[in-house]
């Protein structure tokens, strides 16, 4: 079976190399059968691709354990579920997932593409194909998830298991999540570059992409919130961020691909910062190969790193530079068919306000970048290595959050070209009314942590300047309809999905930051109890009862019982623990207990225990609003569905009108 | 065009001389030096009062607790050269006898005392090949931890 695997990545290598070197000739001589038998190459990649996983998957199930990459990660006494998706539980397995999901999306977007943008498809397919040919040299050369033992040195056993830390619901969609959203960039990349290569650089491979890279956004961003629910439910430090190497990976494309889909309006309704969107494009794309890089080559050392793999780092290094240099080339070499159609009228316009959310998006990603890099880099310079730690991080980005938060709220209340100062009042008077009046109840109740003062204020400009739009268009709508408002909300939205949708992300984005901000009122202890002993966070009262050690045969479970009272009134008992898998004992994972609530979360760690006096040391901490940020993501999500719906689907021809006339301040739905 | 091209110049030579000092002061207030215990115990005193990282192994015995509180003592030995480091709070599950730590805090002539949730450790042994899981998992384990 291995030597099946091996087979078929050597056979998807050739047919890739095949599938770019017919295209791209295809195309050079106007020869249209070798371009076809080109896509009906990069079609054959993807049906090899699938087979393999299909092996390796099989390998896991049937428990073929003479495979190194099995043995490392399963064993026979796991759960079916969690034997399935061991098949992205390591490193080669990953790369192979990455190749099958990008044969998969390649072969979507072609399909769809293909007569649509007929010029492009050629150069798409080279595109994707060579970057595949990458990741299959990884894996035939270096990482090979189907190797076997070679020699007798090693007898296959039974497998030596996940990490128990993976088991773990969460940890089986996150990784395949943020998969879904890297390999996505790959696309708007690949037609990107085609639209270099073709020199059609007018908006049209702009619309192929724009869905795309939405699609892979939201996938990103739902992989980005699964990790930190997972980091906060299962690695039980009493938070969910603690911007680390692997999760600022994930990171620097989001704020990239989050430019992007704003420029990308200003391209569509003034046909400017061409060059920038294309510019975004590649360093999207790029981020994602380089944070892959950085995490995995082990450049970025800490105590968590992989382990050094020069070779790794080295074929890595050589991609990127070939990408760089060939993608950034082209768009110089392209520069006269970029330039801007028009100059930017006034700072007080909407497209100076997606700039300037442009350039701190940028701006973070840049940041982030360098600080995950510092230690690396100070090494290189100064031969000193030191490092930065979050707080580092956390002082940058919080007034970096601020500001986008507050350009969230004004992007959509200036015009474009240019706002006039009576626009402008019209305009800001409700948002900032709200916000004045947050904070002087805010200030009232004695809420008094700067940072999330302003957080919380912010956000009511915000949330002020989303209900501003909805209502003024529902007015209109509402009038020339004359339907009741939540009729012609409801309209309003279904009439233009990009707009609404848009407003209705923001509002899951204000969420998140409200549980961002709650961090500020943090509250932590941390105790050694012994029976009958108490201690007191905020208006919590634990107190500890006993230690129970339980076995369910994969593991056995220490358990701590104890009481909760709120302000002195019992509520009832809570049960944190810690696990010991077996062939894992010395790593436990922390099971912890969490009371949720939607003002704040009581979150109790067991982090050690006596059995001999029943003492155990508890972590505990009083996490506020925390449970909006999961909130907030779930809006997001149903927002960017809402703006991903095919425009004028459910328009009714008679309010078009209407809706075209209750845009107060035109954003871009183009 | 020229014009245009000076006012964006100035911007942004403002803005990156505005951003790189900042960067320069809060970098200079935020590092910490990474090192093993034997760099900076040969020669202690010049490290007084920074903020250090130190590397090295947990000699085995050395981890005291007083009685009923989380309060520890250890050594952390590295190349021959040993320091002794006061903690109090919780230590990670991986932290015991033998075991490769990172310990961040500030040394001084009675030695190192380090920070809340400053003790970093790794598994004397299968560390390897347990940390090897998928890109986006593994090192999820965030600094600030202490695990």
């Amino acid at each position: 079976m291995s030597s099946l695997g091996t087979f078929l990545l050597l056979a998807s290598f050739v047919v890739s190399a095949y599938a770019a070197a017919a295209s791209i000739g295809g195309v050079r001589r106007r020869d249209w059968r070798l371009v076809d038998s080109g896509i009906g190459a990069f079609y054959l990649i993807a049906a090899l691709l699938t087979v393999a996983s299909g092996v390796i998957v099989h390998a896991f199930v049937s428990g073929n354990y003479a495979i190194r990459y099995v043995d490392r990660y399963s064993d026979t006494a796991m759960p079916m579920f969690y034997k399935l998706t061991s098949y992205w539980g390591g490193l080669d397995g990953s790369i192979l997932f990455w190749a099958f999901l990008l044969s998969v999306f390649g072969a979507v977007a072609v399909k769809v593409n293909r007569e649509i943008h007929r010029e492009l498809i050629p150069y798409v397919v080279a595109t994707i194909s060579v970057v595949q040919m990458f990741f299959l040299f990884l894996m035939v050369l270096h990482n090979n998830p189907f190797e076997t033992y070679l020699l007798a040195d090693k007898v296959p056993g039974d497998g030596q298991g996940l990490n128990p830390l993976l088991q773990n619901p969460y940890m089986v969609i996150h990784p395949p999540s943020l998969y879904i959203g890297f390999v996505g960039m790959t696309i708007p990349y690949a037609f990107g570059m085609a639209a270099l290569f073709t020199g059609y650089l007018d908006d049209s491979w702009l619309r192929a992409v724009r869905r795309w890279t939405m699609v892979s956004w939201l996938f990103l961003s739902f992989g980005l919130t699964l990790g930190m629910i997972w980091a906060y439910e299962e690695l039980g430090w009493g938070g969910y961020w603690g911007w680390d190497p692997v999760e600022n990976a994930g990171l620097l494309p989001w704020f990239t691909a989050t430019a992007f889909l704003h420029s990308v309006m200003v391209q569509e309704r003034r046909g400017m910062l061409r060059i920038w969107n294309i510019a975004l494009v590649i360093t999207t794309f790029f981020l994602t190969i380089f944070g892959t890089f950085m995490t995995r080559s082990g450049v970025v050392q800490s105590v968590h790193a992989f382990g050094e793999d020069r070779q790794l780092a080295m074929m890595f290094t050589g991609f990127m530079v070939l990408l760089l240099t060939v993608s950034f080339g082209m768009m110089i070499y392209r520069l006269p068919l970029l330039r801007s159609r028009h100059e930017l009228d006034s700072w007080a316009s909407k497209e100076a306000a997606f700039l300037a959310n442009n350039w701190i998006l940028l701006f973070s990603a840049l940041f982030v970048l360098f600080a995950t890099m510092f230690p690396t880099l100070s090494e290189s310079v100064m031969g000193e290595r030191l490092t930065v730690g979050p707080p580092f991080f956390n002082k940058w980005m919080l007034p970096i959050g601020l500001i986008l938060l507050f350009l969230t709220g004004v992007g959509p209340l200036l015009a474009w070209r240019k706002s006039t100062p009576s626009n402008m009042r019209y305009q800001f008077q409700f948002p900032l009314l709200l916000a004045v009046v947050t904070t002087g109840g805010l200030y009232a109740a004695g809420l008094r942590v700067w940072s999330s003062g302003l957080c919380f204020a912010l956000s009511a400009f915000v949330i002020g300047t989303i209900l501003q739009e909805f209502w003024r268009g529902a007015r209109v709508r509402q009038g020339s309809t004359g339907t009741d408002v939540l009729t012609s909300m409801i309209g309003l939205v279904s009439r233009s999905h990009r707009r609404y949708g848009g407003y209705i992300v923001h509002l899951g984005i204000v969420l998140m930051f409200l549980g961002f901000a709650g961090e500020g009122y943090k509250r932590e202890e941390q105790v050694l109890l012994r029976p009958g002993g108490s201690a007191t966070v905020r208006e919590f009262t634990v107190t500890h009862r006993s230690v129970k050690v339980t076995d369910d045969g994969q593991k056995q479970m220490v358990t701590a019982h104890v009481d909760i009272q709120r302000d002195g009134a019992s509520i009832g008992a809570m049960d944190p623990a810690k696990w010991f898998f077996r062939k894992r004992e010395q790593e436990p994972t922390t099971e912890v207990a969490i009371r949720r609530g939607a003002w704040e979360d009581l979150y109790i760690v067991l982090a050690a225990f006596e059995l001999q006096d029943q003492s155990a040391t508890l972590h505990i901490v009083v996490n506020p609003l925390v449970n909006w940020i999961w909130v907030g993501f779930g809006i997001l999500a149903l927002g960017t569905v809402i703006a991903l719906l095919p425009e004028r689907q459910f328009a009714f021809a008679g309010a078009r009108a209407a809706a075209d006339a209750a845009a107060g301040s035109e954003v871009g739905r183009a | 065009m020229s014009k245009k091209a000076t006012r964006i110049g100035l911007t942004s030579l403002v803005l990156a001389l505005a951003f790189g000092g900042l960067l320069w002061t809060s970098l200079s207030e935020g590092t910490e030096y990474y090192k093993h215990v034997d760099e900076v115990m040969t020669d202690p005193a010049p490290w007084y009062g920074k903020k250090l990282q130190l590397h090295g192994h947990v000699i085995d015995g050395s981890i005291l607790r007083k009685r009923d509180t989380l309060d520890y003592k250890f050594k952390v030995e590295n190349n021959g050269s040993v320091v002794e480091a006061r903690y109090t709070g919780i230590v990670p599950d991986t932290f015991k006898d033998g075991s490769e730590v990172v310990i961040k805090g500030k040394l001084g002539p009675e030695g190192f005392v380090v920070e809340p949730n400053g003790v970093m450790a790794k598994c004397p042994s299968k560390y390897e090949a347990t940390n090897a899981p998928s890109a986006s998992t593994a090192a999820s384990v965030p600094a600030s931890s202490g695990r």
